[in-house]
């Protein structure tokens, strides 16, 4: 029997200099305290939240009739919804009646199972412009809930600009990157299929997904037009990873669909058990949940960053954690926010910010345009088992990429899935009465659909700063938002509506939905680019390890420091890029150049 | 949740005032053999009208149990139940749903001179057409209430036992050994262009 999480956390020595301290739990955070241990050095991680216990909060397998409220959190919670998010401005949850309000997640199914993750916007207020900022502070963050879509970014997003003119090339390349995208995928697991893509690498796959009849004959049509529909890649271990007891592969279990997710076996990925406990097991790590990391500290003779000074969230007390390194890891913009509240003689502007690009460059992933259909021949066919994937399916970017298009640069993807799920697709459809019952029954296993991710141009413009009154419930300055779509993608938007809809047209698919509507900015939950790096100190905040250019032992090592967005998801390039540089910075530590 | 404004309410609720809801006289054949007790937000009354109203929208049929077997007026009733008047959408909503079945009686009654569960099943079922003319652009506040009867009904039933396993059999949520689907490796492999 393994010894209990709790009794193998120890309360930390505040008075010791740790070698590094650690801001948040998440896909970042978790994989500096595993690479950071591995390297030998004594690591703090400090992460603002609780720890939950998480199988009891997710119960996969749990029937919705089994549920007091089939799934649903309780009635005096709310979640935004998509209009209030066009209505209403920030802070959204501002005299709202309800007990508790969240973000639009918990709007999806089976809301009673994240509602603990997932942060009660009332106590977590920010202001500006309209952004649906979904945030979890708990241990291992967001990756609990997350979707699970692991994809690699090859040089025409490191290169981009080299590529078509816009914006800053990264300061690394697919091949500095690449043998660290390996060590995730080995030591995390991930499912997938090669097809030999040069814009979206391979990986090192384990087992991949199937696909279900309609997505076969999706993917034989776009084959036609040299378009690949590929078996979603997901940070799941189906295969199963035996260097780690806490998770066990993929069984194909069912409540993949249920979204917000999350896997009570752990065989997609979540920071906890794929890193943080292997970690602890160490003996190198100390976690301290309950921790809001307020400010980094600074030595005041030499100017570097002394520790993180942090509230704690059951006495309010402010305490101050001291390391040789402090890393910050707390997403794109509460690290923004951090390096913003970090205002000291040396560093006035906040720390590591001398170049003014802290907060600025904001990017991310646009999404809302798509199309749902229906394949007649499948219409009121025997029920296959189509569920229990970890994903469907994944149209890897083809814009852009030979040719280049007069309106707008860039890509987009697509993620989609077909079949039949718990809770059937067209229970829209009209009537009422034995037609209509049979007209859902008929079509539950006939339904395809797929939505875009694509990519949005980093801009000096996209911004957050310090809100300079509102205080969020610990008294800590929130952030203000300053962020809009711009005419790239608005353009971008029309021609993923217009494709979408081609595709399935062309490969006979009845379309029933064309959304052509793009969601309020922040929907994706892919912000990026707020402390971007570079090889120029004045116009970028990290060099390419992710290290300050100002401070030398402050690390961002979040997706903050992506110089561009790309339009593929970026959990698996943040552990990636956040693993090759805990190496540097332990190498770094162990020359004293730090 | 469809949302009504306060003079909506009202209306829907004058709709029905002429009328309170006492069902008389037999029951048609496809009502419940035993007479609905009083849920814990609705009356005696209300459950039977909720629950033949779920019935009508999901029926039983050759292929399986509907609305009633499913228990979905019980599903309605404790959701209502632990709705918190404190919270302003939450009252409305319960006032849209008893106003709303104040009105299924009263346009019955102006339509057939019976109580809905009085009316033939014909009857009933025209009612009912009536108010589903507008399902996707609900303009009075009948047919609003039309929307969020479905709605839920639709939401109870196939999160319900009967619903997910004997209507859509679904066959997910169970350990695979290896996914079900077709293996993409024997599939011919696509030669990328890209525009």
């Amino acid at each position: 029997m393994l010894p209990t999480l709790e009794s193998r956390i120890a309360e930390p020595d505040l008075k010791r200099v740790y070698d590094a301290v650690v801001v948040g739990s998440g896909a970042a955070g978790g994989m500096a305290a595993h690479v950071l241990t591995s390297q030998g050095l004594d690591v703090l991680l400090l992460e603002a939240g609780k720890k939950l216990d998480i199988e009891s909060e997710l119960k996969s397998m749990e029937w919705p009739y089994d549920h007091p409220r089939r799934g649903q959190m309780p009635y005096t919670s709310h979640a935004l919804t998509r209009n209030e998010y066009n209505i209403r401005q920030p802070p959204y949850a501002k005299g709202m009646p309800w007990k508790t309000v969240y973000s639009y997640v918990q709007g999806w199914s089976g809301t009673d199972y994240s509602k603990n993750i997932v942060v009660d916007e009332k106590d977590h207020p920010y202001t500006g412009t309209s952004y649906a900022w979904v945030r979890a502070r708990c241990l291992g963050g967001k990756t609990n809930i997350w979707g699970r879509l692991a994809l690699r970014l090859s040089d025409y997003d490191f290169k981009a600009k080299s590529h078509d003119g816009y914006g800053e090339d990264w300061p690394i390349s697919y091949a500095d990157i690449a043998p660290y995208y390996d060590k995730v995928d080995l030591y995390l697991g991930i499912s997938g299929h090669p097809e030999g893509l040069e814009h979206l690498p391979d990986g090192r796959f384990q087992r991949p997904v199937r696909l279900t009849v309609a997505e076969v004959k999706l993917r034989q049509s776009m084959a036609r037009s040299g378009r690949v529909l590929t078996p979603y890649r997901a940070g799941v271990t189906t295969d199963g990873v035996k260097h780690n007891k806490y998770r066990s592969r993929c069984f194909g279990r069912g409540a993949c669909n249920r979204r917000a997710g999350g896997c009570d076996i752990h065989a997609a990925f979540d920071s906890p058990t794929g890193l943080i406990y292997p970690a602890l097991d160490t003996g190198r790590l100390t976690l301290r949940t309950g921790s809001i990391a307020r400010e980094v500290t600074v030595d005041p003779a030499a100017g570097k960053a002394r520790g993180v000074s942090f509230v704690d969230a059951q006495t309010g007390e402010v305490l101050e954690a001291r390391a040789k390194a402090v890393v910050l890891a707390a997403s794109t913009l509460e690290s923004a926010r951090l390096l913003l509240l970090s205002k000291s003689r040396q560093h006035p502007n906040g720390i590591g910010n001398s170049s003014g690009h802290v907060g600025h460059n904001f990017c991310e992933h646009l999404m809302g345009p798509g199309v749902g259909g229906i394949v007649k021949d499948l219409v009121g066919k025997a029920r296959t088992l189509d569920d229990g994937r970890p994903g469907s399916f994944y149209v890897p970017r083809f814009r852009n990429l030979k040719d280049k298009r007069s309106d707008y640069i860039r890509g987009f993807g697509f993620e989609g899935g077909a079949g039949t799920k718990m809770f059937p697709a067209r229970v829209q459809a009209p009537g009422f009465g034995k037609e209509y019952k049979k007209t859902v029954r008929d079509y539950a296993g006939a339904s395809i659909g797929m939505s875009a991710f694509g990519e949005v141009l980093p801009r000096y413009e996209n911004a957050v700063g310090l809100d300079p009154e509102v205080k969020d419930k610990w008294g800590i300055p929130v952030l203000r938002f300053s962020f809009k779509f711009g005419d790239n993608e608005k353009k971008m938007a029309a021609d993923m509506a217009d494709t979408a809809k081609e595709m399935f047209e062309e490969a006979g698919i009845e379309v029933v939905d064309s959304n052509r509507e793009v969601l309020t900015e922040g929907w994706s939950i892919h912000e990026l680019g707020t402390a971007r790096m570079g090889s120029d100190p004045k116009a970028s905040v990290l060099n390419q390890y992710q290290q300050s250019h100002d401070v030398k032992n402050l690390f961002v090592v979040d997706g903050s420091s992506h110089v561009s967005a790309s339009c593929q998801n970026p959990t698996w390039t943040i552990m990636a890029l956040c693993w090759r540089s805990c190496e540097h910075l332990a190498d770094e530590l162990r020359k004293g150049n730090l | 949740m469809t949302t009504l404004s306060r003079r909506d309410l009202l209306r829907l609720a004058a709709a029905g005032a002429a009328a309170p809801l006492v069902p008389r006289g037999v029951a048609e054949a496809s009502a419940p053999a035993v007479p609905l007790a009083a849920g814990r937000f609705f009356t005696a009354a209300e459950m039977a009208l909720v629950d033949e109203l779920s019935e009508l929208i999901i029926p039983a049929d050759e292929h399986s149990g509907g609305a009633r077997a499913a228990g979905v007026a019980a599903y309605v009733d404790g959701r209502l139940a632990e709705y918190d008047p404190a919270i302003p959408e939450l009252r409305e909503s319960q006032e849209q749903w008893r106003a709303g079945l104040l009105a299924v009686d009263a346009l019955s009654r102006q339509a057939t001179a019976k109580a809905f569960l009085e009316a033939s099943v014909d009857e009933r079922n025209a009612l009912l057409s009536r108010l589903a003319v507008a399902e996707t652009d609900p303009k009075t506040p009948e047919q609003s209430f039309f929307v969020e009867l479905k709605d839920w009904t639709a939401h109870g039933y196939y999160t319900s036992k009967i619903g997910i396993h004997d209507e859509i059999e679904y066959k997910g949520n169970t350990l695979q050994g290896e996914f079900a689907g077709i293996d993409v490796a024997t599939l011919p492999p696509v030669k990328p262009v890209g525009d």
